[in-house]
């Protein structure tokens, strides 16, 4: 039987849960009364994010000259909307532990995610006018709704990826799943979003990386988003030939302000880059 | 006139034993596609194509490049210890490669049976690839096997793409020869794996009998 994004995400209510951290984070942001102590403090009080939050400050993600040796320095260098990202990003493949599939494996899904949010934080670089890391956290979140929908429709799922490699004229795995499951990865991932009350950004950019022209508040990171994914499945099988993937939506380019002569140096850094990110965001603590 | 979908030809005669295949018409060729599964085979006359999705398992495409008929398998070989029964394990290599074998010959049997001359053929090998991290690399096998079948029969290799970590989908036209190889992302890994271990299973339960017809 159907089930809506709503009922999916309710479903998976107890087993995914956003980070203590990320939450003390948030509420200290919309008081407008605290301060960046009072934001040192709350990263300070969780000893595994402290230790991968300075990990991450020193490498060459972030190029800052001297050594981040204490959470104070990160908090004043990065900011406290990127220690909130990262409050969400760092954690976010633990967070979704509790949600196993025999369809994709953990380490493949978040490899692709981080490919994703790789390319994206390029691309808004790149393209101005946008938050690069409010862009990375995008990527890495967009297709977060499969890991609900792998978990709670398997049938229904498996059948949607069976499809898409029954069909030689390219089906795509959200156009598969419609139609074996009667909604997308995409929309139960807004729907996580809208929940768990992440920024708007987010929402959209999840709701939307397949289908653009929906998004109503944030078009431009929509449709970063939306080609960083292809960009991250062309890093992934290291491909330039744009027929190898499926297509980007034309209307991208423009909303984005970027063209195609962007992906092949994306492409690269990705590739360059994606081993030592992964062991930053997805390695034992 | 008004505007309609495009129309599309009637798909090819098939060739007596292939009528059940399922075939579908692909925009981006402009020609129907023959799908088939690990274990299957595809033969043609016509200007149409065959394709298949690849993990560890092979798929040869075999052509007359003077008559253009030609066609595709998919196989590969069941691993020896995982094979049932004391007499299979003591038969051992041989016993698994006879799949291999009669993978190949049933290929390589029609398109002769439907005039095709042994010196005409032109061959090319794909997939064999190590798509599940943690598993011993079967394909490596598979494709050690193809290049010896083929060694042995006096074939050579026009063309391969085999091993690697990617899914492959594989899309060939026996009429032209040509081919298309796509590498597939890993969210396919687990799926085609388990095509591939249905399969894997069917051989124990179906062992060959004296099926295989050497002409």
């Amino acid at each position: 039987m159907a089930k809506s994004a709503g009922e999916l995400v309710q479903d998976v209510g107890g087993l995914v849960t956003l980070p203590d951290v990320y939450l003390r984070i948030s509420r200290l942001m919309e008081d407008t009364k605290s301060s960046s102590a009072d934001i040192t403090e709350a990263v300070s009080r969780d000893p595994a994010f402290t230790v991968r939050l300075l990990r991450v400050a020193n490498s060459p993600l972030y190029k800052v000259s001297s050594s981040v040796d204490t959470v104070a320095k990160a908090v004043t260098l990065l900011g406290t909307a990127q220690i909130r990202n990262l409050a969400l990003t760092m954690s976010v493949a633990s967070s979704f532990a509790g949600l196993p599939n025999n369809l994709v494996s953990m380490e493949n899904f978040w490899r692709h995610s981080l490919l994703c949010a790789l390319a994206a934080r390029l691309l808004a670089k790149e393209a101005r006018r946008c938050d690069p890391e409010a862009l990375f956290t995008a990527g890495l979140l967009h297709d977060i709704g499969e890991l609900i929908l792998f978990n709670r429709m398997p049938e229904q799922s498996k059948e949607a990826l069976l499809l898409v490699l029954d069909s030689s004229d390219e089906m795509s795995i959200h156009d598969a799943e419609r139609k074996t499951a009667g909604i997308d990865h995409a929309e139960v991932g807004g729907e996580l979003a809208r929940q768990w009350q992440l920024p708007p950004l987010l929402e959209e950019c999840i709701a939307y990386h397949h289908d653009i022209g929906k998004a109503k508040r944030f078009p431009r990171e929509t449709a970063l988003t939306h080609v960083a994914n292809i960009v991250a499945q062309m890093a992934e099988i290291d491909t330039l030939d744009p027929a190898d993937v499926p297509p980007i939506d034309p209307a991208a380019w423009q909303i984005a302000g970027l063209s195609e002569h962007s992906i092949e140096p994306v492409v690269r850094e990705v590739q360059a880059t994606i081993n030592e990110v992964e062991s930053l965001f997805m390695g034992k603590p | 006139m008004a505007l309609g979908p495009t129309s599309q030809p009637a798909p090819p005669l098939a060739l007596p034993g292939f009528e059940h295949f399922k075939r579908s018409w692909n925009q981006t060729y402009q020609a129907y596609a023959a799908r088939i599964l690990p274990g299957e085979y595809y033969v043609t006359r016509h200007d149409e194509g065959v394709y298949t999705t690849l993990g560890s398992c092979i798929s040869a495409c075999i052509r007359d490049r003077v008559l253009n008929i030609g066609g595709m398998n998919h196989f590969m070989l069941p691993s020896t210890d995982a094979a049932p029964g004391e007499a299979w394990a003591a038969a051992g290599m041989g016993a698994s490669n006879r799949y291999g074998n009669y993978a190949m010959e049933h290929l390589i049997n029609e398109i002769l049976r439907n005039g095709g001359k042994r010196e005409h053929l032109e061959v090319k090998i794909f997939g064999g690839g190590r798509i599940l991290a943690n598993m011993t690399d079967v394909g490596r096998r598979n494709i050690e096997f193809a290049r010896a079948y083929l060694k042995t029969e006096g074939l050579k290799i026009a063309a391969e793409d085999v091993g690697s970590v990617h899914p492959r989908m594989v899309v060939y036209f026996p009429a032209t020869g040509r081919v298309r190889v796509k590498r597939l992302r890993s969210l396919h890994n687990n799926t085609i794996a388990e095509l591939e271990n249905r399969y894997l299973e069917s051989l124990k339960t179906k062992p060959l009998g004296g099926e295989v017809e050497l002409f």
